[in-house]
């Protein structure tokens, strides 16, 4: 007996369960382990509210074992706890249990797995509901239930839209009241209802009548619905209003044809349609050309395809759609693709269009290759650039030969006088001379020749000095990288006679960090020795103390060369690099007046800046820069 | 016949030595002076010793320190001398370097001898400019 009453509970499909006076599970079919997922041992003990999807709502529970108790059986649907996954949708049916003395000695439940049934009811309701939106939100037509009868059951915007009426003024109102009273007098109504029901449908065009009184043009199709056992439960009615169509049909399809062509036959312009996601949903002939698409191969693809990658990523078509449904129009001007891959630059116009009732139904783009125009563009700039760089070019070579002129005419007028100095004396000196050997006197003859002598040397001197000078400007620069320190040891042995003569203190502060020079190494030793020359000759009978000092500057190396000699008057400062400038006789202070415009012609020919710095009897302080290497 | 009072501005020895071998050969001048440049012009002029002031001062123009042109702008503006005519010679012949000194209020402009012997007649000539400077 025992083991009957255990292989019936075994086999049992659904899960039986009992439970003690206060709601413990006591026992279990193996069949709640597997609709549960919990096995016998952790149920066993365990109050009935462990089941419940809500963790020990043991309110809930007492409720339910409560009402089990007082009525006899209480059954409850809802989400149980399921171990592995979580919950599931379950039936407990509990009923109390007394033994044959008639005590209470707790309760028998029955548990189902309704999971599976739940989740068909669950998705059948999203799709009814979802058609039911979607009925209620179509405005174009004008769609309702009829009952049996031909009461109105359900409305929807439609209906508000086209029949005038709304859902709580018109339900359960007779579908006749749509029919002019023609149709009413000649039971038409009924006719419909009567021949849908015999043929499954009855569809026409006809007039019917709005709330207002006035009357449209109706296509109408009215549809028998029947349940699963072919009864029928009522009719849906579709209703559209044609009188605006059918006044304009004409016409919209003439003047649609009319600018589909145009745009169609447009080959400069790209004008294409998209709707609103952006999907493409005509070509033109200009868009084909421009792009390269087939109006085929393009249809239905985002025009995200005209985009360079970095645009896609940076969400600019999208971007741009949102600007154009914004302010109504998105504009400008950038690189897109042709379907070779190769980049154009566009100009392109992205519109927003609307349909009469204000919905936006898509966008129309309109796309100019600027390529050419750029280019030209471009190439107009490049020339203008161009010639104005030559402009510049030749105003500032029109500068430099002015320049170069002035020094020029300079130069021929101090030359031409400096040079015909000596000359002249040599001459004069000649006929002196000449007059006193006429007259018998020698004693003089003497002095005469040796200042002849002499005026012959200068001559020599100048022209040496004459040539160096215009050697350095017209020779190209021999650039080497040069050691500072070489530089200056190299020119103080070239000066060592005249060191040693004049028992000259020099002093040679280098910094460090100043290392090498790029520069013309006859020309910069040349340089350097004009300026020592200078500072070991106008001493004044003082011991020269000279001090050579370089640093960096700037990336160039700044040379200073200081001396201790007579100084240069301050009104004198800007004359002395003049050529053949001589602010001393020849007398007191020997020279051609050539060592500073050399000194000066070789900084300018690096680059360079030379300037100094002077006080009357303290001395003198010589500066140049040359670029460091 | 009227000796001028002469002071000559020439910081070239030899050139100064023709000059007065020439000028005194000639017997038109009276050299009262000699100096090397504007600087020292200035000094001479200045020095309260020296009481006789030349009739006109005959200057180079290419000189170091202060030259021809630095003294024609600044013995005008000194009054005790600025009416003293100061005549520039130099061997230089350009038109524009002539203008210039002229414009700048040089009395007369001259160009040096080819060489000593041309001297004596280059005596004559500035005395004779002198006349009409000085006298008319």
């Amino acid at each position: 007996m025992f083991t009957k009453w255990n292989l019936l509970l075994d086999s049992i499909a659904d899960g039986i369960l009992m439970l003690d006076k206060d709601g413990h599970m006591i026992y279990c079919n193996p069949m709640v382990t597997q609709i549960t997922g919990y096995e016998e041992h952790e149920l066993l003990n365990q109050s009935f509210s462990k089941l419940n999807d809500e963790v020990a709502d043991a309110i809930k529970t007492e409720y339910a074992l409560n009402m089990a108790f007082r009525t006899g059986r209480f059954a409850a649907e809802g989400w149980k706890s399921h171990k592995a996954q979580g919950r599931f949708w379950g039936q407990a049916i509990l009923a109390p249990v007394f033994d044959d003395a008639q005590q209470f000695q707790g309760y028998s439940c029955v548990l189902r797995d309704n999971n599976e049934k739940k989740k068909e009811e669950i998705s059948l309701r999203h799709s009814e509901e979802r058609y039911r939106l979607m009925v209620e939100g179509v405005k174009d037509y004008s769609i309702f239930l009829l009952d049996t009868e031909g009461h109105i059951v359900t409305w929807n915007d439609g209906g508000k839209y086209i029949q005038g009426y709304s859902a709580s003024e018109i339900t359960g109102k007779h579908f006749s009241i749509f029919y002019t009273s023609d149709d009413l007098a000649s039971k038409k109504p009924e006719m419909e209802l009567r021949i849908a029901r015999q043929t499954g449908m009855y569809q026409e065009e006809g007039w019917r009548v709005k709330k207002n009184g006035s009357v449209f043009w109706a296509s109408i199709v009215l549809t028998a619905l029947y349940n699963e056992h072919n009864v029928l439960i009522g009719f849906s009615k579709v209703t559209r209003d044609l009188s605006e169509r059918q006044k304009n049909a004409e016409s919209l399809r003439e003047s649609e044809e009319r600018y589909r062509s145009i745009v169609e036959q447009v080959s400069d312009y790209g004008i294409f349609m998209m709707d609103e996601k952006g999907r493409i949903v005509s070509w033109n002939e200009g868009a084909k050309r421009i792009k390269g698409y087939d109006a085929k191969e393009i249809i239905g693809k985002y025009f995200s395809i005209f985009y360079q990658e970095e645009d896609i990523l940076n969400g600019k078509p999208a971007y741009e759609l949102t600007v154009a449904r914004a302010v109504g129009k998105y504009e400008e001007e950038g690189w897109r693709l042709r379907k070779d891959g190769e980049r154009f630059w566009a100009n392109i116009v992205i519109t927003a269009i609307y349909n009469t009732s204000r919905n936006l139904i898509g966008f129309s783009k309109v796309t100019r290759d600027l390529t050419e125009r750029k280019k030209t563009e471009q190439a107009l700039k490049e020339s203008y650039q161009s010639s104005r760089q030559l402009a510049e070019e030749l105003t500032a070579t029109n500068a430099e030969l002015s320049a170069a002129n002035q020094e020029l005419e300079q130069f021929t007028s101090i030359v031409s006088h400096d040079l015909q100095e000596p000359v002249r004396t040599l001459k004069s000196f000649l006929q002196l001379m000449n007059m006193k050997l006429d007259q018998g006197q020698f004693q003089d003859l003497k002095t005469y020749l040796e200042k002849s002598i002499h005026a012959a040397n200068r001559m020599k001197g100048l022209i040496t000095n004459l040539l160096d000078y215009s050697q350095i400007s017209k020779n190209e620069l021999v650039k080497e990288n040069i050691k500072i320190t070489e530089l200056i040891d190299y020119t103080l042995q070239n000066l060592k006679a005249s060191i040693d003569a004049s028992k000259a203190e020099i002093t040679v502060a280098i910094d460090p960090a100043t290392q090498c020079i790029d520069a013309d190494r006859i020309q910069l030793v040349q340089l350097l020795q004009n300026l020592l020359s200078n500072a070991l000759k106008y001493t004044d009978d003082k011991v020269p103390q000279i001090t050579i000092r370089c640093k960096a500057e700037n990336g160039y190396v700044k040379f200073q060369v200081t001396d201790n000699g007579i100084g240069i008057d301050h009104n004198d400062l800007n004359k002395v690099f003049d050529v053949f400038r001589r602010l001393h006789t020849v007398k007191d202070y020997p020279g051609t007046g050539m060592g500073l415009a050399i000194a000066k012609k070789v900084v300018e020919r690096h680059q360079g800046r030379i300037w100094l710095e002077s006080e009357p009897g303290k001395g003198t302080t010589f500066y140049f820069t040359i670029r460091e290497s | 016949m009227r000796k001028y009072k002469i002071l000559i501005v020439e910081n070239d020895e030899d050139e100064l030595f023709f000059m007065k071998e020439s000028f005194n050969a000639s017997g038109l001048f009276d050299i009262i002076g000699d100096v090397k440049n504007g600087n020292t012009l200035f000094e001479w002029l200045s020095d309260k010793s020296a009481q006789v002031m030349p009739d006109i001062i005959l200057s180079d123009l290419n000189m170091p320190g202060k030259n021809g042109y630095d003294i024609l702008s600044e013995i005008r503006e000194k009054e005790d001398y600025a009416r003293i005519p100061v005549v520039i010679t130099s061997t230089s012949s350009i038109k524009s370097v002539m203008e210039k000194c002229i414009r700048m209020g040089a009395s007369d402009y001259l160009v040096k001898p080819e060489s000593f012997i041309d001297y004596s007649s280059y005596a004559e000539d500035l005395y004779n400019r002198c006349n009409l400077k000085i006298l008319g």
